[in-house]
């Protein structure tokens, strides 16, 4: 029988359709196999990771959307009306004016008149309603002073507060520490926020390393008989990656949907409150946030099985 | 001629228990040599050692022209390309067929083996070990021969340079374990090193290949082919 036993190497035919084929087969099919059969130890990483991606998705969302509404409160805060007195001289206003102009800290003054203030109330939810309970127009004309660091308002405001043409009553729109507020409660929603995504991650993570623990002992004999005919280091651990970035995807293309869909419901049903409350949220933001989910998803899965990999897989 | 196997002075320590201790010897193509020894003398750590499962704690250890003792973990898959391994208990894939089982190994082992490359090998490979007709069967559809065998033809289709055996006819009966052994000088006759652990003193004795002997991590006796009288470590166990 000697020399019957192997015969000499076959010549490489379509040597890259032979590489694709086989990488695909023990790669993703058994990857794919591997998943549907372990879809019951799998289940609470899937739901966990959905869970978690669907938060951050709509984390995500909230915190792009804050971050727009503290630009917008930002330009407000720097933006400092003062109130004229409705018998105030004209000269006294252009003198003010042009005191004002001349402050280095200030960007820019603009003379609203009374009627323009009604018509900017009525732009403001609840005013209008105000404005139409009485018969002459409550409004003030004011000059809007654009402040170039919002740290001078405070400055400013001492500066034309006891202004003779200003109103002694209302005499500007600065409200002490409202700016400092609005970035507090920023600050501590966005601190809130990541804790949660932080305790949710840890959960998917530790659920999904488990999952895949499952899966590298449910084919532990398949692991040692690969190890032992010589299957390189990427080969063996390469398919329970792959079920740990199809376990990422399932729950992204999951988590991705209800975002993309809960966003794009609430922009139909209230475009209005969408754009006054969350400001620059739009279909396509909506859109990339649900790409997104599915893209951290698939790191999750993925980065989740090599951690398990390391730690449970000998060599 | 240049040897597929050397060790030189391993010694193999697990914690304060010493397995294997100042070990030498060399093994060439084409030869088939059995490793004997009582239980726990360290046939196993032996094997494992050639096989870059475990590293030696000390000493040099070349397998078919590799450093053992310190390749890379990620070269151990090119030296376990050159070694074939048989198990006592087959490890055979039961989802897969026979040939299946076969081409499994060759394809994971070189990405480049197309399909076609595979079948052939395989059914080369298991028509050479007498199984010719029993590619599409199941591992359960076997006997427990016939599945050793299946695992002998995965070990081999891949052209080892060495074949390694760790008690391959421990469950087999003594005419499928003497079939078995037929096979391996087959196999050794065609230029594969071949090293074999086995309890079985009376194919060990009636075969008169070489034999090395183990006792308590020491290699006592190294027999050449053709002089193996009394086996000395069954005095000892």
């Amino acid at each position: 029988m000697a020399g019957v036993l192997v015969k000499g190497r076959f010549p490489r035919r379509r040597l890259i359709q032979a590489v694709a084929t086989n990488l695909v087969r023990h790669l993703f099919g058994g990857a794919a196999r591997s998943w549907a059969r372990n879809i019951g130890s799998t289940a609470p990483a899937l739901g966990s990771m959905t869970l978690l991606l669907l938060m951050s998705g709509l984390v995500g969302l909230t915190g792009f959307a804050l971050h727009n509404l503290e630009q917008v409160e930002s330009g407000q805060a720097s933006l400092l009306h003062v109130y004229l007195r409705d018998d105030a001289k004209p000269p006294d206003v252009a003198s003010l004016w042009r005191h004002l102009l001349s402050d280095a800290r200030v960007a820019g003054v603009t003379y609203v008149n009374k009627d323009q203030a009604l018509e900017r109330a009525q732009r403001i939810p609840g005013l209008p309603q105000l404005a139409d309970a009485t018969e002459s127009n409550p409004f003030p004309a004011s000059l809007d002073v654009q402040v170039k660091k919002i740290d001078d308002v405070a400055a400013i405001d001492a500066l034309v507060r006891y202004d003779v043409a200003v109103d002694p009553v209302y005499p500007t729109s600065y409200d002490k520490g409202a700016y400092q507020r609005i970035q507090a409660v920023l600050f501590g929603t966005a601190v809130a926020g990541f804790a949660l995504l932080g305790l949710l991650g840890f959960v998917a993570v530790t659920v999904t390393m488990n999952s895949i623990k499952a899966a590298i002992h449910a084919r532990r004999d398949e692991i040692t008989i690969m190890q032992l005919v010589g299957a390189p280091r990427w080969m063996v651990r390469g398919p329970f990656v792959v079920e740990g970035a199809i376990t990422g995807a399932v729950a992204g293309v999951v988590a991705g949907l209800v975002t993309f869909g809960l966003t794009f419901a609430g922009i139909a049903a209230a475009s209005g409150a969408f754009t006054r409350f969350a400001p620059g949220v739009t279909v396509t933001v909506a859109a990339v946030a649900a790409a997104v989910v599915l893209l951290v998803g698939l790191g999750l899965g993925s980065g989740s099985s090599l951690i398990s990999l390391r730690r449970h897989m000998e060599t | 001629m240049r040897p597929i196997v050397e060790f030189a002075a391993v010694t193999r320590a697990y914690g304060a228990r010493v397995a294997l201790d100042d070990v030498h010897f060399e093994l060439l193509p084409g030869e088939l040599t059995f490793l004997v020894g009582p239980s726990g003398a360290g046939k196993t750590t032996l094997l494992k050692l050639i096989n870059r499962e475990i590293r030696p704690s000390s000493g040099r250890l070349w397998v078919a022209g590799m450093p053992a003792h310190q390749i890379k973990a990620s070269r151990v898959a090119e030296l376990r390309r050159r070694v074939g391994v048989v198990f006592q208990d087959y490890k055979l894939l039961q989802r897969l067929t026979a040939r299946e089982n076969v081409a499994f190994g060759l394809q994971v082992g070189d990405l480049r083996v197309s399909d076609e490359e595979a079948r052939d090998r395989s059914l080369d490979a298991l028509e050479a070990v007498g199984l010719g007709d029993r590619g599409d069967a199941y591992p359960h559809q076997l006997s427990g021969g016939q599945q050793q065998r299946v695992a002998v033809a995965r070990a081999v289709v891949g052209q080892p340079q060495l074949l390694i055996a760790d008690e391959p006819t421990g469950n087999l009966d003594q005419e499928t374990a003497w079939q078995m052994m037929d096979l391996f000088e087959d196999i050794a006759a065609w230029g594969t090193a071949v090293l074999v652990a086995t309890h079985n003193v009376e194919i060990v004795t009636r075969l008169q290949r070489r034999v090395l002997t183990l006792v308590q991590g020491r290699l006592v006796r190294d027999q050449p082919a053709g002089r193996t009288g009394r086996m000395a470590w069954l005095a000892s166990s």
